[in-house]
């Protein structure tokens, strides 16, 4: 409990609450997407922080576990009639299973070999996926439009859908504090440091790193069912795609890794600022170019992430950002 | 070195931003006016596609509106707006993107972006708020088996894309027996192949090969390899890259049949670099410059004739965009041509009135018929549309020429058999 007076612990979750309480409060359907977008950036990034950000592991196909969690709960929610929030868990265990069985293989690789396996699983899950017929195929599935009917007709299911997002996205921030802190996550952080150090220390790498990937690859899987949920229709292109995984990246770096508040503030300042620049009537056509431009001058210049870099500079801070 | 660093950092950013001015022209908004609202891939691997999309349907808006607008029986006159973002050709932000529309830009009508994979996306938003969705570059059947009532479809759908290739086997060949095909394992080539096989079945052909294969595959020996020595016809393909190499390797490797059918490469002025191996390859097309769609061909059939003429169409595109329209540009065209008609036949831009005049609609236009499914499994898929079919031939001076050759109503050339290699 003693955890709940630090403001590392409270704050980010504070920010998230009152952030989808403030969306659910004026009910604006536009908001409500806008929020949507960020708070899956939120998700998936602070899951994939779990692992980068502790473990120093670079997973460039993290996004698979998205994919696959996905398609399961999609499965589960048009062709076994699971309701949502069931289906979204399921696809999360999965997700979260398929991790621990090829976690014990590929995390005995290190550095570049690591980072090349995890995108060869990404291809080799898409390669399955487009010719596993329960799956679809190559051709995906699809809900008919009725289904929304179950939520109370498309616009409820919408706002469903959201809510649960949201509180996926506190319970991600709410597991990254945690491991952080505890006596595990200190042995993830000496792992980081230096791997074979840890071990001589008496830190279980393979065991520790294998349960890092578990919990960082089920949140992924849960957001990836909803979002697809959402959309109405899931497609081998669709769920497995590889930019969405260096954004990933891009958004844990921009916000500082191995930080909680880190990944929150890189995915929802990513993802607003691109949101903004794509509709705004000055910015529309050059959005790429500025977003770009905008990356590269961060990266130039706060290698640590803004969250890194506010602690570097401030060190009244250092105990309110975690 | 951190000098350098910054330098290098400004002169990428300056030339970043100055590749990227390539802003769309803006279409001036009338007094009484109706916004279509939709995502255009104006970056991303849709973009050429949906570019032609986009240029299509201004020029179709900037005719409406340079000659008066519609005039409603009412004296009222309507005129066209739009309001667009790019949606980068990716489906994050469909959703996001036409709930802005619809409610911070007020869009009356929506058009849909450019693939069927973002198009699903949108198609929910549209439903649930209400508003009239054309679609242009969806032709997955899927899309309108879902339960949408608002959805309405410009392309022939994709389960209707190669079976005009066995009707030009039976008429040329009646004895033909066996098919092999070798398909993109992807959604679209897919979906196109499966309804092929149903519908070749059905006419008693016997499928020998069905293969798919990965979209990045360069070589094709292992499926082409299997293909038996009797076969009547090769069919399937995907997208441009990988069906010109099957195309090319098909050649290369003296594979003797009667019809070669592909989808989307051979309708592109750019297959004929294929040389030799393009003669009698036959393709899909959504609408070729070729075909003859006329005001007569629709009066001999009883339909109701709208719109420009083809060389009209042709002309003005030209003019504007100084490029040959393809057909995703007549698609984008035609998209607002639906919406123009169903709003005059409505006499009025109201919902509810509009989707009747669309229920009911039954036209021959220059890029041929349009009538949609109403009943409630399909509602909205495209029944009225038919592909048109090209096969490549030589001219007389030995070079690569296409000819439409299907349906008989539009065609310049009668189709043939390949000749032995």
């Amino acid at each position: 409990m003693k955890a709940c007076q630090t403001p590392g612990f409270w704050l980010p979750l504070v920010i998230v609450s009152v952030w989808g309480g403030v969306v659910l409060l004026i009910h604006q359907d536009t908001m409500r997407e806008t929020a949507f977008i960020l708070l899956m950036a939120v998700g998936l990034a602070s899951s994939l922080n779990i692992l980068l950000g502790y473990t120093g592991y670079v997973s460039f196909g993290h996004i698979v576990f998205f994919g696959l969690g996905g398609y399961t709960g999609f499965y589960l929610l048009s062709a076994q009639d699971w309701p949502l929030f069931a289906a979204a868990i399921g696809g999360g265990l999965l997700s979260a299973l398929i991790a621990g069985l090829v976690g014990l293989a590929v995390l005995r690789l290190r550095g570049a070999y690591f980072a090349l396996a995890t995108i060869g699983i990404n291809e080799a899950a898409r390669a399955f996926v487009s010719n596993f017929e329960p799956y679809g195929g190559a051709t995906g599935m699809f809900v008919n439009f009725s289904v929304y009917q179950k939520y109370g007709g498309p616009g409820p299911a919408l706002w469903t859908t959201f809510i649960f997002l949201w509180i996926t996205a506190l319970a991600v921030l709410l597991v990254s504090y945690l491991v952080k802190h505890s006596r595990f996550g200190l042995g993830l952080l000496a792992i980081r440091e230096d791997e074979d150090a840890a071990m001589v220390m008496g830190v279980k790498a393979p065991q520790a790193k294998t349960i890092t990937y578990v919990i960082s690859a089920f949140f992924p899987g849960v957001i990836g069912t909803l979002y697809f949920f959402k959309n109405g229709n899931i497609e081998p292109g669709d769920a497995f795609q590889l930019h969405m995984s260096i954004e990933m990246l891009v958004m844990v770096m921009l916000g500082g890794m191995g930080t909680v508040m880190g990944p929150l503030v890189g995915a929802a300042g990513y993802q607003w600022l691109r949101g903004y620049l794509l509709t705004s009537p000055i910015f529309k056509d050059l959005h790429l170019a500025v977003a770009g431009a905008m990356l590269l001058l961060i990266i130039l210049f706060v290698p640590t992430g803004v969250v890194g870099w506010v602690r570097n500079h401030v060190r009244r801070l250092q105990k309110v950002l975690e | 070195m951190k000098r350098f660093g910054v330098g290098f950092a400004v002169v990428l950013s300056l030339s970043l931003i100055l590749t990227s001015l390539t802003a769309p022209p803006g279409v001036a908004a009338a007094e009484k006016t109706v916004t279509i609202g939709f995502t255009a891939s104006q970056t991303g691997k849709l973009n050429v596609e949906a570019t032609r999309q986009i240029n299509g349907l201004h020029l179709w808006m900037e005719q409406v509106n340079g000659a008066g607008g519609i005039k409603l029986p009412d004296g009222a006159v309507i005129k066209f707006a739009d309001k667009f973002y790019d949606d980068e050709s990716k489906k994050e932000r469909v959703q996001e993107l036409y709930t802005k529309l619809i409610n911070a830009d007020k869009a009356d009508f929506l058009i849909s972006p450019y693939s069927s994979g973002l198009t699903d996306a949108a198609a929910v938003i549209a439903q649930q708020y209400n508003r009239i969705m054309v679609t242009a570059g969806a032709a997955s059947d899927s899309t309108y088996k879902k339960g949408y009532t608002l959805v309405y479809q410009s392309y022939t759908p994709a389960s209707r894309y190669l079976t005009g290739a066995v009707d030009i086997l039976v008429k040329l060949t009646p004895k033909s027996k066996k098919i092999a095909i070798i398909h993109e394992n992807d959604k679209f080539a897919t979906d196109v192949v499966k309804d092929l096989r149903k519908y070749a079945e059905q006419k008693g052909f016997k499928v020998v090969l069905f293969e798919g294969y990965d979209s990045a595959t360069a070589d094709f020996s292992p499926f082409i390899n299997k293909i038996p020595a009797d076969v009547d016809a090769i069919m399937g393909g995907g997208h441009f890259a990988d069906t010109t190499t099957l195309a090319r390797q098909i050649y290369e490797k003296k594979i003797n049949t009667r019809i070669i059918a592909l989808l989307v490469a051979p309708p592109e002025p750019k297959f004929a670099e294929l040389g030799e191996a393009c003669i009698s390859v036959i393709g899909s097309s959504q609408w070729e410059p070729l075909a003859r769609f006329t005001k007569e061909s629709a009066q001999k059939e009883g339909i109701a004739w709208f719109g420009p003429t083809g060389e009209e169409f042709i002309k003005a595109y030209k003019a504007r965009f100084t490029e040959d329209p393809s057909y995703h540009s007549a698609g984008g065209y035609v998209a607002g041509m639906i919406l123009q008609d169903a709003i005059q036949k409505a006499g009025s831009a109201d919902t509810a009135k509009v989707k009747a005049a669309l229920d009911a609609m039954d036209s021959m236009t220059f890029y041929g018929r349009l009538k949609f499914a109403t009943g409630p499994k399909d509602h909205g898929l495209q029944v009225g549309h038919e592909m048109v079919y090209i096969q490549w031939n030589k001219d007389q001076q030995g070079k690569p020429v296409k000819q439409v050759v299907w349906p008989a109503a539009g065609a310049t050339a009668p189709p043939f058999v390949c000749p032995a290699r």
